[in-house]
């Protein structure tokens, strides 16, 4: 089975979350003051960049002092009434076997305006009446949306984590799955990381697993891969090369993913190509990548795939005659850009999906397409439908306001 | 079944999805595919059934397909022998080597030997999973059997092609859906006049499901159905369209027509070939020479072809707008 390692080394005491010792002393403190009474600030609001321990300190923090943690993040739906479910009763009452309760609210960036109205309100009255501590995580707790949320609670900062405390991790996990790592090696992908632990495991991972050795090399590739600018500069060298073979060693010299970088070339070249009859050829050009793109998917044959390469980048260059147009900025493409929807949104989405799926014998993606276009026409003119349909594919009330709002 | 005797006695309305409320129990209910549904019915009588692979456009039958074929081999307790898998909810290998294994290789009870597992959009597989698969498929022959259900199905690598009975499924014929929606109509009590019902076949494009949720949906106002609720119904639900597409490209704006394709195809869910056959419907009816038509015909040919290929449809079609661009552009000259 796979398991991502930042799910496997994931510290379960606070004695083992790396890092911010000064932060970390102060929520202990914090936490500590509510046992003889509610604190003047009956919340935390911890920020701080991705990947410096935020979630796990609390969930540490909640083990060693034996709490019941009751925790909400962006996947759920945080309206004011949702969120009144979810914490107000919990803020305000004991647990069942007499644990003491800490309720977290992770990624409140992630509250938005309009998905979540009034969200952030129902939070702020909930901290001035709770009995339970309560404690905040955004990235960024200076954002004007929390100026009111701000006055009720204690700010608590995470920093970046230094490359040495990284690579000291990274080399316990090494010797944890038994391989043999170079010193330098983890040194890179610490620095890389640029204080996100997160990033520097799953890098690790991505470099080490199943490996025995882990040397400098393995971990040098990281220096370009997908890297904005490596793109720019081979669509660059490919749009505007002097000749094909030019174009065709843009794409050969970089690490780039070639999945990847067809989809950037796609995406650009109408910008860059004016003229219909050289664009019509580009495109032909692209085409016919992506048609050995696809006899490489069915046949196996991996030995096509240089006439995959050839196309895409030889085959767009020769092209057009390369006017210039003046400057023409790079656009990321549209069709990744999508998949790279806000997490809540997707998690909405996917799950009424699921839901439907499961009833109508389809995939999220499918009745996300075929079947809430109609549903929500049906929800809109009939609300006695709307409520038999609901409870019949199991849509609770958020998800049939979210099928209802959405697009219109 | 409680449903039913309900809308029997008074009338109650109906509160589940058309598609699923009508969807057949039993091949005998199938309509249309008739040497398919004849092949599945004397896998049925010989308790046995290869590895198969339902190729076709969406909404022709395909997992219903395979639901009555597990329901007619195994009867009523049928649900303890299945095992439905959607490849694009869990398309990843785990799912293959965990899931799929642990189902396949734990024998079945019962007269028939083995199990079947369903794998719905198997076309969606990462070619990983699809490897892992096809060597699960062999390993456990004896206690399951898969049916792989797919749109295209040259997407399904060679080596599980060459393990699988292939069975093509084509659009359905106008008047078999007409009598369906027809007979949905009277079960479900709503009145549709001629031209409503001309309209609901028309704009379901021969895709079963997608007709039987634009008769749901109209219905859904309580009026009697014609040709105007139908189009409001779709057009507010479907805004973009084939015919605009086209003549924004003919125009020479590539950008603007390549996010119409976008839409029809994301948004919309419209398959590839599906866009394709309109586009060819229409081509005749626009007034552009009558030499151009006939070189832009062969361009979708091979075009339709490519997909059935397994090519990326967005990337083919655009190509195709592209040589659209083209045309108007010469057009525009030589007038």
């Amino acid at each position: 089975m796979h398991v991502p390692w930042t799910f496997k080394y994931k510290p379960k005491t606070l004695s083992e979350v790396i890092g911010n010792e000064d932060a970390k002393k102060k929520i202990l403190k914090w936490i500590k003051e509510w046992d003889e009474n509610p604190p003047e600030k009956r919340a935390l609001l911890i920020y701080g960049p991705p990947g410096t321990g935020k979630t796990v300190t609390v969930e540490a923090l909640a083990h060693d002092l034996d709490m019941e943690l009751v925790q909400s993040n962006a996947s759920n739906y945080r309206t004011a009434d949702a969120v009144q479910r979810f914490a107000g009763r919990a803020s305000r009452y004991g647990t069942l076997f007499g644990k003491k309760r800490l309720i977290l609210f992770d990624e409140i960036d992630g509250i938005t305006g309009s998905a979540d109205r009034g969200g952030l309100r129902v939070i702020t009255q909930i901290i001035k009446k709770t009995d339970s501590p309560i404690i905040l995580i955004a990235n960024d707790a200076y954002n004007p949306r929390f100026s009111t949320l701000r006055k009720f609670c204690q700010l608590i900062k995470f920093k970046r984590l230094r490359k040495t405390q990284i690579a000291r991790l990274l080399a316990k996990i090494c010797t944890m799955e038994g391989i043999q790592a170079d010193p330098e090696a983890l040194k890179l992908i610490a620095e890389r990381a640029n204080g996100d632990v997160r990033a520097a495991i799953n890098d690790l991972q991505a470099l080490a697993e199943g490996k025995k050795r882990l040397t400098f090399d393995d971990a040098a590739w990281l220096r370009s891969r997908d890297r904005k600018e490596e793109i720019f500069n081979v669509l660059r060298r490919i749009f505007y090369a002097g000749s094909v073979r030019s174009a065709l060693r843009a794409a050969q010299e970089t690490d780039v993913d070639l999945d990847m970088l067809l989809e950037w070339i796609y995406e650009n070249l109408p910008y860059h190509v004016k003229d219909p009859k050289e664009l019509a050829s580009a495109m032909e050009m692209i085409a016919l990548a992506d048609v050995y793109r696809g006899r490489i998917a069915t046949t196996q044959n991996w030995s096509l795939m240089r006439y995959y390469l050839d196309f895409m980048t030889a085959g767009v260059s020769a092209s057009w005659s390369r006017k210039s147009h003046g400057w023409t900025p790079f656009r990321f493409p549209s069709r990744i850009a999508t998949m790279s929807r806000s997490k809540a949104e997707r998690g909405m989405l996917g799950e009424i999906g699921l839901r439907i799926g499961r009833r109508c014998h389809i995939s999220a993606d499918r009745a996300a397409k075929d079947v809430i276009p109609f549903l929500r026409l049906i929800f809109q003119i009939n609300p006695e439908m709307r409520k038999g349909l609901a409870r019949w594919l199991g849509l609770n009330e958020d998800m049939v306001n979210y099928i209802i709002g959405k697009d219109q | 079944m409680l449903v039913k005797k309900l809308t029997k006695g008074a009338k109650v309305l109906s509160y589940e999805m058309w598609t699923e409320k009508y969807r057949p129990r039993s091949l005998d209910e199938m309509i249309d595919q008739e040497e398919i549904v004849q092949r599945l019915k004397s896998f049925v009588k010989e308790k046995n059934v290869p590895h198969c692979i339902f190729a076709g456009p969406p909404g022709t039958g395909k997992t219903t397909a395979a639901l009555c074929l597990a329901q007619d081999l195994y009867g009523s307790g049928y649900q303890e022998h299945l095992m439905e898998l959607n490849a694009s909810d869990e398309r990843g290998i785990n799912v293959i080597r965990e899931t799929v294994k642990t189902f396949a290789r734990t024998k079945a009870m019962g007269e028939v030997p083995f199990k079947i597992l369903i794998l719905d959009e198997a076309d969606n597989m990462t070619s990983d999973a699809q490897q892992a698969l096809r060597r699960t498929m062999e390993r456990y022959t004896e206690t399951a059997r898969f049916i792989l259900i797919a749109n295209y199905s040259s997407r399904i690598i060679e080596p599980i092609q060459s393990r699988c009975a292939p069975f093509r499924f084509t659009h359905l014929p106008e008047d078999q859906i007409r009598k369906r929606i027809e007979y949905i109509a009277e079960q479900e009590e709503v009145a549709v006049t001629e031209d409503g019902m001309k309209a609901i076949i028309d704009l379901g494009g021969g895709d079963l499901r997608r007709t039987i949720n634009i008769l749901q949906t109209a219905a859904s106002t309580g009026k009697p159905i014609d040709e105007e609720t139908v189009y409001s119904v779709v057009g507010r639900a479907n805004p973009a369209d084939v015919r605009e597409m086209m003549l924004t490209a003919l125009n020479g704006d590539f950008i603007k027509a390549r996010e119409k394709l976008r839409e029809l195809l994301l948004k919309y869910g419209l398959a590839g070939s599906d866009i394709l056959g309109q586009i060819h419907n229409e081509v005749f009816r626009l007034s552009i020479p009558e030499n151009w038509k006939v070189k832009i015909i062969e361009i979708i040919g091979e075009t339709d072809y490519r997909l059935m290929q397994g090519s990326n449809e967005e990337i083919q079609l655009s190509a195709l707008l592209a040589k659209f661009v083209e045309a108007g552009e010469e057009i525009k000259r030589e007038s």
